[in-house]
């Protein structure tokens, strides 16, 4: 690998799977944008809701779900919620 | 002049301001491309919009086009990111009063911005369940998950909206797939599902969507599909064939754009697309739509070509030697072409 290319590695980058629609796949990438892949071209058995790992190192990408990146958005996401609805008001509405 | 004015708004012209009319309900099945958005405006003037479709951008052009000036409740009918993208400039702009949800997180960035915005609004989250929402004289009922759903599959969680103004009827109820309307048949009487005058099309149309035994309960008039250019078949043969099955017409926001239905006092109630018409209902006793649609039969959608190679960024388009990349090749996509011209990454 030569320095021009180490320079250029983009390194670790992180997708979420947002959506499996048959053998595809709906990204959420690391800019918020989401974009269509292959469902094969993801790690076997990923779900959705995981984050993926992406590490690019000489032109190789390796893929792997980060199932702690995954449970720490999630929780993250929970909690922002939950907190959201904890005030939630009973009964029927008048607006 | 004001006669004028008023058929145009009962017409439901796009450039039209959003202002209530005395005693009309207008729902807007909105064009946001492959995802879903509808807009509820109450004769009084309260609006929901149900779903926000997959663009911030196209959703702000959408509520300035309709003269949105306020948004009572936003609902998200799940935290996927073809239906909760657009709710975030319509929280930031109209700091609704209620955010209306399933209660269960997703783990985008999307969904961390949208709920980001709603608490910057001061929005208060509403976690769905059995309950009404009277939007002014709009009776809206909401259809939370039945109990038994898996919590950790969003479309198995899709909250429910049936929509009452007289006598119509509309009903929405996001992705959800067989298990939950099964829940939901459980759930509540037939007589509660359906007949139903406008019914929003499951999962833009998808295979696990709509079913014969769903339909047969929800016996819709007119199906309106929330669909844009996408690389999952949508609206697949199968559902269209369940909605001709039922003798409903069909609509599609990606054929038909924006699809306004206008319901007057008492329900009766017109549907207008912004371009070209819904297919002719199949012939069935008392399926009565005030509009003569002329015949059409659907047209295929394009369909881009999956790519076997991805590629995170252009960085990693030139760290495997194949910059510039050109459209068709394996590995371009339009985020990584950023002029437009078919050459990423150049």
């Amino acid at each position: 690998m030569s320095p021009e290319q180490r320079n250029e590695d983009p390194g670790i980058s992180y997708v979420t799977v947002d959506g499996i629609e048959g053998k595809m796949a709906r990204v959420e990438l690391p800019d918020g944008t989401t974009e269509d892949w292959r469902l094969a071209s993801l790690p076997k058995g990923v779900k959705e809701g995981d984050v993926v790992r992406l590490d690019v190192q000489g032109g190789d990408v390796n893929l792997k779900v980060d199932h702690e990146e995954t449970d720490r958005r999630h929780a993250l996401g929970q909690r922002t919620l939950d907190g959201l609805n904890v005030r939630t008001p009973d009964g029927d509405l008048e607006l | 002049m004001r006669r004028l004015l008023l058929l145009a708004a009962l017409l439901g012209g796009g450039a039209l301001a959003q202002t209530a009319l005395p005693g009309v309900l207008t729902l807007r099945f909105l064009d946001v491309g492959q995802g879903d958005a509808v807009l509820i405006t109450a004769p009084e003037g309260q609006s929901l919009l149900y779903d926000g479709g997959r663009s911030e951008k196209r959703m702000t052009e959408l509520l300035t086009q309709y003269g949105v000036k306020s948004l009572a409740v936003v609902a998200a009918s799940h935290g996927d990111a073809d239906h909760i993208t657009g709710l975030i400039p319509a929280v930031q702009r109209f700091k609704p009063k209620f955010f209306l949800n399933n209660g269960i997180a997703a783990t985008t960035q999307t969904f961390g911005k949208l709920t980001a915005s709603v608490k910057a609004a001061g929005t208060q989250g509403l976690l769905a369940s059995d309950r009404v929402i009277n939007l002014g004289s709009v009776k809206v009922t909401v259809l939370p998950p039945p109990p038994s759903m898996p919590r950790g599959d969003q479309n198995l969680n899709s909250v429910g909206l049936l929509v009452e103004y007289g006598t119509f009827r509309a009903l929405m109820t996001g992705d959800s797939e067989t298990a939950e309307t099964q829940g939901w048949l459980k759930t509540y009487p037939a007589s509660k599902l359906g007949p139903i005058d406008v019914y929003k099309s499951i999962h833009h149309g998808a295979r696990n969507g709509d079913s014969s035994a769903w339909l047969k309960a929800v016996r819709p008039r007119n199906v309106v599909i929330g669909v844009g250019p996408n690389n999952y078949g949508h609206p697949t043969s199968e559902a269209l064939a369940l909605y001709k099955g039922v003798g409903a017409a069909i609509y599609r926001t990606d054929l038909n754009g924006t699809v306004t239905v206008t319901v007057q006092p008492g329900g009766k109630y017109t549907l207008n697309t912004e371009k070209g018409t819904g297919t002719t209902p199949q012939t069935r006793p008392g399926a009565a739509t005030p509009v003569s649609p002329v015949p059409r039969a659907p047209t295929p959608i394009p369909t881009l070509p999956p790519s076997s190679v991805t590629y995170p960024n252009c960085a990693a388009v030139r760290a495997a030697g194949k910059a510039p990349l050109l459209i068709g090749q394996p590995g371009y996509s339009r985020k990584l072409d950023r002029d437009g011209d078919g050459r990423a990454c150049e």
